[in-house]
């Protein structure tokens, strides 16, 4: 065998596995290969440790590491995190058939990944090969690093036709969507998928396409093709993220919650999707459910830096949901004013609308401040929600009227509606509520749009 | 039945790993002894190869398989069998050639297709008198894999009549699918070399 294009001696190499013994077989092929710097990790936490401190060149991590975690989870996480180099090497170890379904299906791929046993030989050739296709790719992550996307897209095109876009033909296209998607262009990134799909029905370009068209406002277009996509591959976790999301789109709470329940069953340690469930949760009116996914959010999402402002604001707004006056004040007085002040605006809108409502006398005078802003800027929808409440409760009728007007009107509506209504209902104003709904209709009719949009407006309309 | 099929999946998985841990006992020997086992770690391999095959085995007649295609780069994919195989063939007194002339990747189960070339120049090995060929082609937009010998080649084509294992892997080239395509098995005679040819179709 030819000598390794790569100077092994000089990688450091990091070994991530629970089981004592595979972590030494892993140590043992790594040094018969060459290497000899050979760091090991006893599992996710203890990976997670290494890398911040001291990122390896190449990671050899078993798909299998215990205390319900999967290499997939922690290649997820370093990717979240963005501690991963573009040019260090993860590389996913299996004895596992279930993993090789998990990527083919998912679009977060590792590097490449080896099943056991297997030789030293047979590792020094896969990672000769990702080393050369990193290669290959690194004037585009660069560039794409740069933030630099038309620089990124061009070399995408110009690598189509030379020797090692024929090599990695599917690399490039899946780089050429994400890109499309990054940049906002939906269309583009619509067809690309599409071109993916004439060659091979992978999942992950099927829900490429899905997030295309949910990214135009199609929506049940966006929900067939992901539906599509759920059905090729049972361990495609990601997809059913995104079937929520275009759930909630739909105004369908109920089923966005049952799809991310089941799903996190599966997953408990993944707290992004725990985020996600608590957004349907709450949309949905399920209170309960909302607090106990943002509890377990804030209390077990352990990465530094992995609990924000903004998710102390949505466990506040969890407890308000479910009641709890007391408990979503005492979250909300526990962040700083220095912390609350470094929020943009739409944040701190909601901290001080969440604050009015949980407690009227702390919170009303900061709320009082923001009000001439908040009659007059665009809002996300759920700081609107927040915003509408606090209206609400405190008898602030003009106010209430803007937010309610503006969610109705907005590409958001069936993603709100639900909760509009419940929160009127609240606080007594159901007659409010088809007063402003006829006459954003109204306004509709008078601008033409045949489709009134929201399932809700259609609603209103014909009641008496 | 599910509960059986995990139990058999989780016994394949732990067995691998103790062979895993036996491969790396053993290379670390040989490093540290400047000794060559390679023929002990082709055993092991191939054991390993046979617990996967059996299992996929029982996931196919059971109807339960599924495939896990990636985009594979072929010539890789032929670069890697041929690694799993020329030191074996060569004590043999076996050569093996790799002939591929497809440049683009290809979507395929990269372990399953590996497992089948690989089987298949074990195969050939029992009856070839001096050569084996592994090549890649491309044909009417498939891909086209074979395995040659120089053998006196099949006494029946029809890869029913050679047992289970060439009946897993025609059934696993017909589960790659296509649009309306899909792919396929077949043994003839003659080839390159003049003796037996396994011959796999991809769309």
């Amino acid at each position: 065998m030819a000598p390794p294009a790569i100077d092994f001696r000089k990688k450091r190499f990091l070994v991530v596995d629970d089981q004592p013994l595979a972590r030494e077989s892993l140590r043992a092929i790594a040094q018969t290969a060459g290497a000899f710097s050979v760091d090991l990790a006893t599992g996710y936490q203890d990976a997670i440790f290494r890398i911040r401190n001291n990122v390896p060149d190449i990671i050899l991590c078993d798909y299998m590491l215990g205390d319900g975690r999967s290499g997939q989870q922690l290649l997820e996480e370093l990717r979240r995190f963005d501690l991963l180099p573009d040019d260090t090497i993860f590389m996913m170890v299996t004895g596992e058939q279930s993993y090789e379904q998990v990527v083919a299906a998912v679009e977060l791929v590792p590097d490449d990944y080896i099943i056991k046993p297997f030789s030293p030989d047979k590792l020094i050739l896969r990672l000769e090969r990702v080393a050369a296709k990193k290669e290959f790719f690194a004037p585009f992550f660069r560039a794409k690093r740069r933030g630099d996307y038309p620089q990124a897209l061009a070399l995408l095109a110009a690598n189509r036709d030379s020797e090692g876009g024929h090599t990695y033909r599917f690399e490039l296209l899946r780089q050429e969507a994400e890109l499309h998607i990054a940049t906002g262009n939906a269309p583009q990134a619509e067809a690309t998928y599409r071109g993916i799909l004439d060659r091979y029905e992978f999942p992950w370009a099927r829900a490429g396409v899905a997030r295309a068209l949910q990214r135009q406002n199609r929506l049940s277009e966006a929900r067939s093709e992901i539906e599509k996509a759920i059905a090729g591959a049972a361990h495609y976790f990601d997809a059913a993220d995104l079937k929520a999301n275009i759930c909630m789109a739909q105004g369908e709470h109920d089923e966005a919650q049952r799809v991310l329940e089941a799903i996190a069953r599966r997953t408990p340690r993944n707290y992004l999707r725990k985020r996600l469930l608590a957004q349907a949760a709450e949309l949905n009116g399920d209170a309960e459910a909302a607090r106990a996914a943002m509890a377990d959010v804030i209390a077990n999402d352990t990465m530094p830096g992995a609990v924000s402002t903004e998710d102390q604001l949505a466990l506040a707004r969890t407890q308000v949901a479910a009641g709890d006056a007391i408990a979503a004040e005492k979250v909300l007085l526990l962040l700083r004013e220095s912390e609350i002040m470094a929020l943009p605006l739409p944040s701190q809108a909601s901290f001080a609308a969440l604050l009015a409502i949980a407690s009227p006398e702390k919170g009303r005078s900061r709320f009082a401040g923001l009000r001439p802003a908040l009659l007059a800027v665009e809002l996300p929808p759920s700081v609107r929600l927040d915003v509408l409440q606090a209206a609400l409760a405190g008898g602030d009728g003009e106010l209430a009227e803007k937010q309610a007007q503006a969610l109705l009107a907005g590409d958001d509506s069936r993603l709100v509606f639900n909760r509009m209504r419940q929160l009127f209902s609240l606080y007594d104003g159901d007659p409010l509520f088809r007063e402003i709904q006829r006459r954003v209709a109204l306004q509709r009719i008078g601008r033409g749009e045949t489709d009134a949009g929201a399932a809700g407006v259609g609603e209103a309309t014909a009641a008496p | 039945m599910h509960r059986l099929l995990d139990v058999l999946a989780s016994g394949v998985h732990d067995a691998k790993n103790q062979l895993f841990y036996a491969e790396a006992q053993i290379a670390a020997a040989e490093a540290a002894h400047g000794l060559d086992l390679a023929e002990a770690r082709y055993a092991i391999e191939a054991a390993a190869g046979r617990l996967s095959r059996t299992l996929a085995a029982y996931r196919l007649l059971r109807d339960e398989a599924r495939l896990a295609v990636v985009p594979a780069v072929v010539a890789d994919l032929c670069e890697e069998v041929a690694l799993d195989q020329r030191k074996h063939l060569a004590r043999a007194g076996l050569t093996l050639d790799v002939a591929c002339t497809v440049r683009d990747e290809w979507a395929l189960d990269r372990d399953l297709v590996a497992d089948i070339l690989n089987n298949a120049i074990q195969n050939a090995s029992r009856h070839a008198r001096s050569r084996i060929r592994l090549s890649a082609g491309e044909a009417d937009g498939s891909l086209c894999l074979r395995v040659e010998d120089d053998g006196c080649g099949f006494a029946d084509t029809d890869p029913a009549a050679h047992g289970i294992g060439l009946l897993v892997a025609a059934r696993i080239a017909e589960l790659h699918r296509r649009q309306e395509r899909h792919g396929s098995l077949r043994l003839c005679n003659g080839g390159e070399f003049g003796g037996a040819v396994l011959e796999l179709r991809l769309p």
